[in-house]
This record gives C-alpha cells, sequence and structure tokens, in this order.
C-alpha cells in the first residue's frame, strides 16, 4: 500500500562511503522509507549526467547521486568530477523548465548511516511534497 | 534464451522474518524472466554453498542472481561459488536486501515491494554482464628506496631477504642528515653508534645493493614494473628493475634567512639547532671569540608561522640540546624560549621533566628579537604577560622546523604523485592510507611526507616494507583490477578527455593511432572517464552504460 504513495528515488551510491554507509544504517537498524532503490557504482564519477536525466524521464520521482565527502574519494579526485557534473545537471534542469528539486547530490561517508537515512528520509518528505513525477505522463520518448 | 537462476536468502529469520520470499518467488515466476528460483535459509553457510553448487550444475544456470546480504559481505564467496560452478565470476549479481532493505523498512509488504524491485532490476542487469577474466601479470619483487638516510635503510632492511633485492641509492654517503647529529632523544644515546651499527647490517646484508653520491635519474614504469636509470658516482648509468619504490628523500631543515628579528646571519653566535648539532659532533663548543659561552639561549618555533604547521620534533630536540651544552660546559645557564611545548609521544614527558630536573629554564615568550648592544647579545622579549624584558646571551640557538627536500617536486612528477599544500608528498589517504601514494608501487616515509621523529620514520619504513613484501611476492604474478575501463577503437575521436581527468594516469593517447588507451595495469576502475567520454568510446568494464541502464529501467517500471 505505501509503495503507491511514496515518491520513487533512484540512488546512485558510490561502493566505498555511501553504500558502505547504508550497510551500516541497516546494520545499525535504522528505519527509513522505503522509497530509494540503490544502485551500486564503484565512484559516483561514473554516475554520466545522462543517467540522471535518464532516470528522471524515466519517471523517477527523485534522484540521489552520493559519494565520498569532498578530500575523502577513494579515487583521489572523483566527487569533484561528481559534483561539477551535478552542478551542469542542474543547469539543464533549470534550461529546461524541470524541477531541480528532484535531483539531490549528497556526501555520505562509511559512517554515516544516520546521514544517509536522514538524507533519504528528508528527500522522501521533499518530494511528497513536490508530487508525482508528471514527465512519465507528458514526454514522449 | 539464457538460462538466469534467482537465489533467495532467507538468512535465517533476518531477510525471512522482513521479506515475503514467497511472494517475491511467485511474482518473479509471473516475470517469466528466470529460468529457476529456489529459496535457501543461509546461502554463505557451508551448506548453503554446497546447495548452490550443485543445484547450478543441476539446472544447468548460465547467469546467476542471488538476493542476500551486502555484497561487502559475500560478494567474493559468491564469486567462488560460480567459479566452483564452472561459470564465469562476473556472470553474477548480488542483491543487497538484508542491509539496505530487509534491516531498515519496519513494514513488511514496503520491504517485499522493495527488495522486488532490486531484485526485477538485477535480473535485468545480469543478463547484460559479460565474462570478464582475471588479469595477471609478471612482477618484479625487488625493491628501489630512493634515500639512504635512517628510513630509507630501514626500509631497505626490511624489504631486503631471500629472493628480493634491493636498490638503496643515496645522494652523498649512508646515514643522512643523522650523520650530522650528535646524541638522539630521549634516550641520549650516541646517534653515530647508533647509525653505525645500521650501515653496518646494510652492508652485511646481500641482497642490498647501495649506490652512494648516486642520483636517481628517472623512474619509469608502473606497480610491478619499475625501471630505475642512476647516476653512480662515476658518473655512469646504471639501469635497475624493481617492482616497487619506496621514497625516503627526507625534510631539511628550515633556515630562518628572511626572519630578521631572530639576527641570523646578522650576528656571529646565532646557529640553527642542525648548525649546532653539527658543532656538538665535532665535541667542541665555543663562541667566534674562541670562548665557551656562559649562556646559551634557545628559541623555539622559528618559523613555525611562515611554515604552518608544527614539526614534531624541534621541542624535544631542543632539550637535547640543552641537556648536551649543560652536561659538557661546567655552570652554563640555558634558557628555552619557548611558545608551546610540543611533546607528541609518551616519553617526551618524562623527557621534558628531567630536562628541568637539570637546571634548564624554561621561558614562555610571546614575542622575542636578538640585538647586539655594545658587543654583548640581548634577547629582548615579551612575556606572556606582555611585560617587556631583556636578557643578555653568548649564543643563540635558533630551534627551526623541517621542510620539504627540495627535489620532493622532481619524483612527485616523475612518479605522478601529489604533493600537500606544504610540499611534501601526499599520502594517498590520511587514515587509510597513510604510506602508500595514489601511484600504486610507490610508498613514501619518513619525513619526506612530513616532519617525523626517527622512531616514527622507522615505523614508517617497516609499514612501506610490509606492503611490498605481503603485495608482491617472488615468483608469483599480479593480478590486475578486473572492472577497469577500456577504450573503443572505432569510437574514439582522440580528444583527450580521459587523459586530463584520470588521477592515475592510466590513460594516453597511442600518437600513431591518435586514439586513447588504457594501460590496464594502472586503472584502478573508477569509471570516471566513462562519464566523461564525449563519443561514448570510454567503457567501464562491468559498470557499462547498458548494465546500469538496465538496472534503471526496471526500477523505474
Amino acid at each position: 500500500m505505501e509503495e503507491k504513495t511514496l515518491p520513487r528515488i533512484l540512488g546512485f551510491l558510490c561502493k566505498w562511503c555511501s553504500s558502505t554507509g547504508a550497510d551500516l544504517a541497516g546494520v545499525s537498524r535504522l528505519k527509513m522509507p522505503a522509497s530509494l532503490i540503490p544502485i551500486r557504482v564503484m565512484c559516483s564519477s561514473r554516475v554520466n549526467p545522462i543517467f540522471v536525466l535518464k532516470a528522471f524521464l524515466g519517471g523517477a520521482d527523485g534522484v540521489l547521486v552520493s559519494g565520498c565527502h569532498p578530500g575523502d574519494c577513494h579515487y583521489q579526485s572523483g566527487n569533484y568530477y561528481t559534483r561539477r557534473r551535478f552542478a551542469v545537471t542542474k543547469k539543464i534542469f533549470e534550461e529546461l523548465g524541470l524541477d531541480t528539486n528532484r535531483i539531490r547530490l549528497s556526501w555520505i561517508s562509511a559512517s554515516e548511516g544516520q546521514r544517509f537515512v536522514n538524507v533519504v528520509t528528508e528527500f522522501t518528505e521533499n518530494l511528497k511534497k513536490v508530487g508525482k513525477n508528471p514527465v512519465k505522463a507528458e514526454v514522449f520518448l | 534464451m539464457v538460462k538466469i537462476g534467482l537465489y533467495l536468502c532467507e538468512c535465517g529469520p533476518n531477510i525471512a522474518e522482513a521479506i515475503n520470499l514467497d511472494k517475491i518467488a511467485e511474482q518473479i515466476k509471473k516475470d517469466n524472466k528466470v529460468a529457476g528460483i529456489e529459496q535457501h535459509k543461509l546461502l554463505c553457510s557451508e551448506d548453503g554453498k554446497k546447495f548452490l553448487v550443485e543445484s547450478i550444475k543441476k539446472n544447468e544456470f548460465e547467469r546467476i542472481v542471488i538476493a542476500a546480504c551486502s555484497p561487502k559481505q559475500h560478494e567474493t564467496t559468491f564469486m567462488e561459488v560460480m567459479s566452483s560452478s564452472d561459470l564465469n565470476p562476473y556472470m553474477f549479481q548480488l542483491v543487497n536486501i538484508r542491509e539496505q532493505c530487509a534491516w531498515m523498512t519496519p513494514d513488511k509488504e514496503a520491504a517485499t515491494s522493495k527488495a522486488l524491485r532490486s531484485i526485477r532490476a538485477a535480473i535485468n542487469r545480469v543478463r547484460h554482464h559479460d565474462a570478464l577474466q582475471q588479469k595477471e601479470i609478471d612482477c618484479n619483487p625487488d625493491v628501489i628506496v630512493v634515500g639512504g638516510g635512517i628510513t630509507g635503510i630501514e626500509a631497505a632492511l626490511r624489504t631486503a631477504q631471500k629472493n628480493r633485492k634491493v636498490y638503496l641509492i643515496e645522494e652523498q654517503k649512508l646515514g643522512g642528515r643523522l650523520r650530522e647529529y650528535g646524541l638522539l632523544f630521549p634516550t641520549m644515546q650516541p646517534a653515530q653508534e647508533f647509525l653505525n651499527k645500521k650501515i653496518t647490517e646494510v652492508k652485511n646484508t646481500g641482497q642490498i645493493r647501495v649506490f652512494e653520491n648516486s642520483k636517481v635519474k628517472e623512474i619509469l614504469g608502473f606497480f610491478g614494473n619499475f625501471v630505475a636509470t642512476i647516476e653512480n658516482k662515476d658518473r655512469e648509468e646504471i639501469e635497475v628493475n624493481a617492482g616497487s619504490v619506496i621514497l625516503a628523500i627526507g625534510a631539511n631543515p628550515f633556515i630562518p634567512t628572511g626572519l630578521a628579528k631572530y639576527g641570523y646571519g646578522t650576528f656571529d653566535d646565532v646557529y640553527t639547532a642542525a648548525e649546532f648539532e653539527k658543532m656538538t659532533s665535532s665535541n667542541n663548543i665555543t663562541t667566534k671569540s674562541g670562548n665557551p659561552p656562559k649562556s646559551v639561549a634557545i628559541i623555539h618555533c622559528v618559523g613555525r608561522k611562515r611554515l604552518g604547521y608544527c614539526s614534531k620534533v624541534c621541542c624535544t630536540n631542543s632539550m637535547k640540546i640543552a641537556r648536551y651544552i649543560k652536561e659538557k660546559l661546567n655552570g652554563v645557564k640555558v634558557i628555552q624560549f619557548y611558545k608551546n611545548l610540543c611533546l607528541p609521544d609518551k616519553k617526551y614527558d618524562e623527557f621534558y621533566k628531567k630536562t628541568k630536573e637539570k637546571g634548564i629554564e624554561f621561558l614562555r615568550f610571546s614575542d622575542i628579537e636578538v640585538t647586539k648592544e655594545a658587543n654583548q647579545m640581548m634577547l629582548k622579549y615579551k612575556q606572556e604577560n606582555d611585560n617587556e624584558d631583556a636578557l643578555p646571551v653568548d649564543m643563540v640557538v635558533l630551534s627551526t622546523g623541517l621542510i620539504p627536500n627540495p627535489k620532493t617536486e622532481d619524483f612527485a612528477q616523475m612518479l605522478n604523485i601529489p604533493v600537500d599544500e606544504y610540499g611534501f608528498f601526499k599520502e594517498e589517504h590520511m587514515k587509510l592510507g597513510p604510506i602508500s601514494t595514489i601511484t600504486e608501487g610507490v610508498f613514501i616515509a619518513g619525513c619526506a611526507q612530513g616532519p617525523h621523529s626517527i622512531n616514527d620514520s622507522m615505523v614508517q619504513a617497516g609499514a612501506a616494507a610490509g606492503k611490498i613484501l605481503s603485495s608482491l611476492v617472488p615468483g608469483r604474478r599480479l593480478q590486475l583490477e578486473t572492472k577497469t575501463s577500456y577504450v573503443s577503437e572505432t569510437m574514439c575521436i582522440g580528444c583527450g578527455v580521459c587523459v586530463d581527468i584520470c588521477a592515475y594516469g592510466a590513460l594516453t593517447i597511442d600518437e600513431s593511432k591518435r586514439i586513447s588507451v588504457v594501460n590496464e595495469v594502472l586503472c584502478r576502475g573508477c569509471g570516471n572517464c566513462a562519464s566523461a567520454c564525449p563519443s561514448g568510446a570510454a567503457r567501464h568494464r562491468h559498470f557499462t552504460t547498458k548494465q546500469i541502464t538496465q538496472e534503471m529501467i526496471e526500477i523505474l517500471k
């Protein structure tokens, strides 16, 4: 039942920090809405802006990109590229008149289980306010 | 159609109680995309693994999806099961329905539908997996140690063993800066005695080849296969091969020429601690006039502000010098002018107390100036409480910190490793990789990484040696990262974007073909190039655009 009303979030989590942080949230038995379905990548820098756009056009209510904190990237500088690409993605969203509230970039370390839960919960609440992604109904691709 | 097998793990009650696995099995069966679904109480158990192998073989599954715990927990376990089942270990996808689903979703129905979505995504993904082969290369277990100071010596001694040669390269003579030392803190043991013991050990170790008065001209290659060109004392060029490099080029003492208030270079009897150290090793402490000094001031933290960091060793070193003077010269007055005392070791506090007991004065100041009045050196200083005072002294020792060896930048460029904001080599990660660098197989130890005591430098040398001994084993081949990037020859336009962004220098332009190529030994498989490539030529194995997109499509259905 809950699933119908919950926003659907696609979450790109980097293997080293964010996915491990999400694991920690589970291990600590922290609770959060079942809104986010994770996709594990080696580094957040693997997340091509096209993935974000594609997810959005595919009907995702929200897209979360999450990696290690700046300066902590397992691959030295991957997350800096992610940050720049995300800024570009946001610009594209603005230009196209899409709602930038639907995409989010968050740094979550391997020890931040609570932060992972907070980010997802907060993002879910925000998306509930924004409503379902209208793109699916309006765009033909 | 490719035969995909789905295995659902109950993980005891962990998953079974939070997720309705029967419902999932029922739904997946309806989807009609897998050739078989099996459920098990605990797939990672010996019994579970046996069950998996038998079941996979019996059903002749070609690709496997396992819904169980976090990949962090058992991805390797199940990949081994894949191999035992005569399948390529990469024809497999593990769905995390425990940590990231069962354990964090209180509502069973919500957890079930979330798990179902993830499993469907994995089934769609695994369909597009490629069989990846574990790549191996021959590697050289030998070690190049740059810098023959105490850190380099220790690194060489720790790495030299049967079937492993060590090339220890020193620009001057073995021993480095330690050769100029009189005593060592906090033991107050003669430095040369200690050093000579170590040097003898080096000379008695057959595996170590020492190059004194020699320079490293170039180091090329990568982890497992480095080639160094050494210019030896006769100015001949020699090439040596090794699998790893330890940079132990040390640091230099800061020279306070630019700081006028200390009178360095202006007045005769003002020395840096390093210069004074040389005097102690010749056992002759006199002022320029030829008489032993009646009073000596040691000023701490000279240049501390300019350097921007604490050098960790100078406080204790100053006390060592003070004690030395006190012992050698009868009735001499020794005053330590300090701002903050840094005593970062369990033995240092005791050392400080003992120093005080010897009658050495400690005076805290906020500002100080060395002047001269009628042939007498005067220290004008401001105390903590802003009271001003002056003190006549015969000799001033300036305790300065450590600055990077000027060669640091050259080696950093040569081996593609970054330097930090102060100019020292930057470690891979302050906590997770304190002695490794972003270039695999290149390690940093001792003061080349930042100021360290002799003890800490030796510990770092040992740590670097440990890393090498465990990763490059004589007779064994080096296993490479499998999930690397590759560049499609037909798609690449040779723009070089990937070359610029790769943190490991794994991508280069092949000038003859005008396209980018990946060095699979250097590639660590982050996938950054695959995201940056404007023509879709750079691809990330096991994380291809197709695989990720297929996963996405199913999640969003």
